[in-house]
């Protein structure tokens, strides 16, 4: 698969603006009924190969995700990006937008920055679901602004229902992965490339894959384990792990499906829709109202799809994930769930070995007693 | 503050015992009155505590300053063990893990015993979201109501309809406490202790001030230990009375001539919060090597506005008003250019030599700024800037000789700056 600048580069040349969003759940759909482009900056670690850039800016014990997005929009945001946008999805992120623009501005560039900040306290509150309606309506007015183009709900409609069906289309492909009809490696590649392909693009890439699911059996038996995290592991331990006799049966990855679990009614009103958008979310560790549903969510997916073991993919010096993961390890033991707990940073990710050996070890207490490995 | 037998050392003076009689007696009257039935809110550090004097029988403890004492009597390590032991990360904040150490252990090795158990949590996620995580732990383990203050991060100066969205969620914290614990709020009671707090951050300013002097009637040092009761003591006479002493007592030592570092060469200004485990080993090698770290963006930036030294008065008006406006007087809630604004009117106000960004992995929303912070001030004001690692509450992150080598390494490049 091509690596996100690579794959940005593409997008310039067909013409298209791009904006550049930070993770993790930007309103993409009303960028798109804009006739924008947008881009979710995550999931480039093994496309970014220096940080040199962004270790200018940010201390090492920023996340990966920061660094990475940093080091990207430094170093080609001005060639690959035509704007930003921003909302208050964590603390790193929230930091971010002047050191980025100050680094810009200083090569003599500067991007058009969007921000947001999405209520951080339940939606049910009149009020703060009207704070939210103002923030988007502030949005469309400076999104019209940058593009010259006033808003329109029908445009803003077709966008949804573009994002709902590729919603939808990511459920159906992960679901195919879960009965072991699809590698569940390759589903992760397949979703993850909507964060830097057009939607209509992506949509036919994922219905082609979901028509090729049925013929492939890749091991419906084998103990079915559920991955949590912000990003998948990087797509060579994926494949170990099913290599090594496991089988994805859920996940609750932020870029998976934390992004496509929900899908709002389809509506022509942005504020009635991303009213429903963020207050019904999938439970996310960054979406902190939606945090308490999150252990009863993953105990029903865990039992509903018969997982024995849970691997936590820790973004290193995420917070947001690492504060929930010991109540969560205590009800997954409880349900008699085997837990890993694999923690990927940047400087790790050079050296997968260890990783491969842990799953490996993994795999085989799972899978004992039972025919799990690949002919 | 300091005397002047010992240079940059921690003699406890006047105020210095009064200080401790002050916490000494809020966290025995917190538990206390806890015993007593007063209804408990654990709070975040810039949640509004002086609302809570609005009640009859509400009291309030602070984790994060309990974590801060902890560290401070050399406690830290042994809590955030705890807190590792039941799976918390090492790379979670020290405070969150010193108070979850704590908290889980039944108040064990902590020097106030821990806290009463709460009634209620509130957090607000404009110092950092990470508060909203650790309180989390609480309210589900303990099944104990959290209430979340979203208070907008500040790249410019708070916005009116910020004001209004942070006005109506006071509004909640309210009627959420009076359903709570059947009191009634009276508001009456409430401006009476905004009225007190406003003083004392007036007050407290003025004792700041005395950084300005040459050379400095204080230390940072000090200023880290006396904000303890801003924390613990807010909107109370009491606080008010200490301040007010505190910046006389210091007035009157300038007067006669008593400087913490009588000899001092180099006037620093130390970004991030207080290096709870060095205070009197940093205090007193920096003195020895004639510096003094006088100022601190922790602890300049209490009582004033975004971006802003002086403190934001009480008007007389709306205390709700008062509150909901001065919610970002810590320096995390600001964007890059607001912190830069501050630091630069404080290094000229205090004629700052060097400026020292503590580097802490624990804050990330402190630290992950620093490097563009430090960069413009060298570029704009010429200042001679280091960074050195130091965790705020967790001693095992912090090496002593590496950071000294680098601080020596400023105060050469004061030298050679001043021999231009
Ligand atoms: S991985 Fe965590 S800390 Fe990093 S950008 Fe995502 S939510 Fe923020
Ligand atoms: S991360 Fe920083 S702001 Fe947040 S609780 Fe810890 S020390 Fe305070």
């Amino acid at each position: 698969m091509k690596g996100f600048p690579a794959c940005l580069e593409d997008l310039k040349a067909q013409g298209r603006t791009l904006v550049g969003c930070f993770p993790l759940y930007p309103p993409l759909e009303l960028l798109h009924s804009f006739g924008l482009t947008p881009v979710v900056l995550w999931g480039m670690r093994e496309d970014i190969t220096s940080l040199a850039l962004s270790d200018r800016h940010l201390q090492p014990y920023a996340c990966g995700v920061a660094r990475c997005l940093s080091e990207l929009v430094i170093s080609r945001g001005h060639e690959l990006l035509d704007a930003l946008f921003m909302y208050n999805a964590c603390d790193t992120l929230r930091n971010l937008p002047e050191i980025l623009q100050a680094a810009l501005i200083r090569d003599g560039r500067e991007l058009p920055l969007f921000r947001m900040h999405i209520p951080a306290v339940p939606l049910e509150r009149p009020y703060a679901a009207s704070y939210l309606k103002d923030r988007i309506r502030l949005l469309v007015r400076e999104l019209e602004a940058f593009t010259g183009r006033p808003f329109s709900q029908e445009r803003f409609l077709k966008s949804v229902s573009l994002y709902s069906r590729r919603r939808r289309l990511c459920g159906e492909l992960e679901k195919a992965a879960a009965e072991g009809r699809f590698s569940f490696a390759d589903c992760a590649g397949i979703i993850l490339a909507g964060s830097r392909m057009p939607v209509e693009d992506h949509i036919p890439a994922l219905e082609s894959s979901i028509q090729s699911a049925g013929g492939r059996d890749v091991g419906g038996e084998r103990p079915g384990v559920m991955l949590s995290g912000i990003l998948p592991p990087p797509m060579i331990l994926l494949e170990t792990l099913e290599h090594s006799g496991l089988r994805v049966a859920a996940n609750d990855i932020a870029a998976l499906k934390r992004s496509y679990a929900y899908q709002p009614a389809e509506t022509d009103d942005p504020e009635t829709y991303y009213e429903d958008f963020y207050r019904n979310h999938y439970p996310c560790t960054t979406i902190l109202p939606s945090a308490d549903r999150r252990v009863d969510t993953i105990r029903r997916i865990v039992r509903e799809r018969d997982v024995k073991g849970f691997i936590f993919i820790g973004e290193k010096f995420c917070e947001y994930e690492y504060f929930e993961i010991p109540e969560m390890e205590k009800m997954l033991r409880n349900e008699g769930v085997q837990v890993l707990q694999l923690e990927m940073s940047m400087d790790d990710i050079l050296n997968l070995d260890a990783y491969r050996t842990r799953i490996e070890a993994f795999s085989e207490m799972l899978c004992q007693g039972r025919q799990c490995k690949e002919a | 503050m300091s005397s002047e037998k010992s240079p940059g050392k921690f003699q406890k003076n006047t105020s210095g015992k009064r200080l401790s009689g002050i916490i000494a007696n809020d966290y025995l009257t917190l538990h206390r009155r806890a015993s007593e039935g007063a209804f408990v809110v654990w709070i975040a550090i810039i949640v509004p505590a002086e609302l809570f004097n609005g009640f009859e029988n509400v009291v309030y403890a602070v984790p994060e300053s309990h974590a801060a004492l902890c560290a401070g009597k050399g406690a830290g390590r042994i809590l955030c063990e705890k807190a590792e032991g039941s799976g918390y990360s090492t790379d979670l904040c020290s405070y969150a893990r010193i108070d979850i150490g704590t908290a889980f252990d039944g108040g064990k090795d902590s020097p106030t015993f821990g806290l009463p158990r709460p009634n209620l949590l509130v957090s607000n996620n404009n110092n950092c979201s990470l508060l909203v995580k650790w309180f989390d732990v609480y309210h589900r383990a303990w099944n104990v109501p959290h209430l979340v203050l979203d208070i907008p991060f500040c790249y410019e100066d708070q916005k009116e309809s910020d004001f209004r969205y942070i006005m109506e969620q006071f509004g909640t914290l309210i009627r959420t406490i009076e359903e709570m614990s059947g009191q009634k709020f009276d508001i009456e009671k409430a401006r009476e202790s905004v009225k007190l707090s406003s003083e004392a951050l007036k007050e407290w300013k003025r004792f700041l001030s005395f950084a300005a002097h040459r050379p400095s009637g204080i230390t940072a040092f000090d200023s880290f230990v006396q904000m303890a009761p801003i924390l613990t003591s807010r909107g109370s006479r009491q606080l008010l009375d200490h301040y007010r002493m505190l910046a006389d007592e210091t007035e009157e030592q300038v007067k006669s001539g008593i400087f913490p570092v009588p000899d001092e060469k180099y006037r620093l200004l130390w970004d991030n919060i207080a290096p709870w485990h060095q205070l009197r080993k940093m205090s007193g090698r920096l003195a020895d090597l004639g510096a003094n770290i006088t100022s601190a963006s922790y602890t300049y930036c209490i009582g004033a506005l975004e971006g802003r030294y002086d403190p934001y008065m009480f008007d007389g008006g709306d205390p709700l008003a008062w509150l909901a406006r001065l919610q970002n007087f810590s320096v995390c809630p600001h964007g890059l250019n607001l912190r830069g604004k501050a630091m630069k009117e404080v290094i000229a106000k205090n004629a700052i030599d060097g400026v020292i960004f503590a580097s802490n992995r624990s804050c990330k929303v402190y630290s992950l700024m620093q490097m563009d912070q430090m960069r413009h001030i060298r570029e704009e004001l010429g200042i001679p800037c280091i960074m050195i690692d130091v965790d705020h509450a967790d001693v095992r992150k912090y090496s002593e000789e590496t950071a000294f080598t680098r601080l020596e390494a400023l105060l050469e490049m004061i030298e050679s700056r001043r021999a231009q």
